[in-house]
């Protein structure tokens, strides 16, 4: 549960993050891969674009964490945490010059 | 590798919110199949639910239906049931705390409001679940178990209800109409009552553990 509540927490900080620039279309509803697409296609968005790119490797890492064995976790656990972290910390730079 | 169906389409509670829940089994950890189209899980994890008594095990032992088996046989009815659920009242404690995060993000204006009500209504949902399980001994894993508990059913309106659970399909599937300023007003105004519904579950589950 702790890590469940961990996930949201890192959900909710990538969303902050996305939602806080002034979207001409929808705002990001969620990291699913159906909510990056309709964000992508309401707001035209190149799907090769850095933004892009950097919100589906945050989701790809929480939707992996969710399934994977506690014991395998331990260790990858902190290492995909700091990744989706890291990626926050890109995102904001990338917002930036978006 | 063993495939099953589980939730809604088990239950026959197909309406147009309804997903179908594929849940695919495998060696080490199955990564060639998609975890966002399916629940994909390794024999050595669903053994951890089992033992765990995990409120998932138990849905899927009391729901689940077997769709392939390459060794022909039914892995998750052929091993014993899961352990007894005795984490209930941690559990419900806390989706209560999910709860209170995400209302306190909604009362800091936050942006992302389809996020944070798609949260509070899957808290609503959790805290019922495992309260059913783990309390009342009458399994719901519906995705409407929270207004199905008959009169301590979730004390929200309809309107609202619907509203939760629409940023729940816009969150996890991103289908659906988005909320409008006055829908979420209505459902701020009803958190209150979500709040002490949720804290009398917490402390009618605690009295429960230490009977």
């Amino acid at each position: 549960m702790s890590e469940f509540s961990n996930r949201v927490a890192a959900q909710r900080r990538v969303l902050q993050i996305v939602n806080s620039r002034e979207w001409n279309g929808e705002r990001l509803f969620g990291l699913s891969r159906n909510a990056i697409d309709r964000f992508a296609g309401s707001n035209n968005l190149d799907p090769t674009s850095g933004l892009l790119k950097l919100i589906e490797s945050a989701s790809s890492k929480l939707f992996f964490l969710a399934n994977k064995s506690q014991e395998q976790v331990s260790e990858e656990y902190e290492a995909l945490s700091a990744d989706v972290a890291h990626i926050a910390d890109e995102l904001e730079i990338e917002l930036r010059s978006f | 590798m063993h495939i099953y169906a589980f939730g809604s389409i088990c239950r026959g509670e197909i309406d147009s919110n309804s997903d179908l829940d594929i849940l695919v089994i495998g060696g080490e950890y199955p990564a060639q199949y998609d975890p966002a189209i399916y629940s994909v899980y390794s024999y050595e994890r669903v053994r951890e639910l089992w033992k765990e008594g995990n409120p998932f095990a138990w849905h899927l032992f009391l729901e689940s239906r077997l769709l392939f088996a390459s060794d022909g046989r039914d892995f998750l009815h052929s091993i014993d049931q899961p352990a007894p659920y005795k984490n209930y009242a941690n559990d419900c404690e806390k989706f209560f705390s999910l709860f209170r995060e995400a209302r306190a993000a909604l009362n800091t204006a936050s942006r992302s409001i389809v996020f944070e009500l798609s949260t509070i209504f899957l808290s609503i949902r959790n805290i019922a679940t495992c309260f059913s399980l783990g309390v009342s001994n009458h399994p719901d894993f519906s995705r409407n178990s929270a207004i199905r508990m008959g009169s301590e059913s979730v004390p929200l309106c309809d309107r609202v209800y619907r509203v939760l659970e629409r940023a729940r399909v816009l969150c996890t599937r991103g289908r659906g109409q988005e909320i409008t300023s006055d829908e979420l007003k209505a459902a701020q105004e009803s958190l209150d009552a979500v709040y002490h519904w949720m804290n009398q579950l917490v402390e009618r589950a605690r009295a429960h553990e230490r009977v």
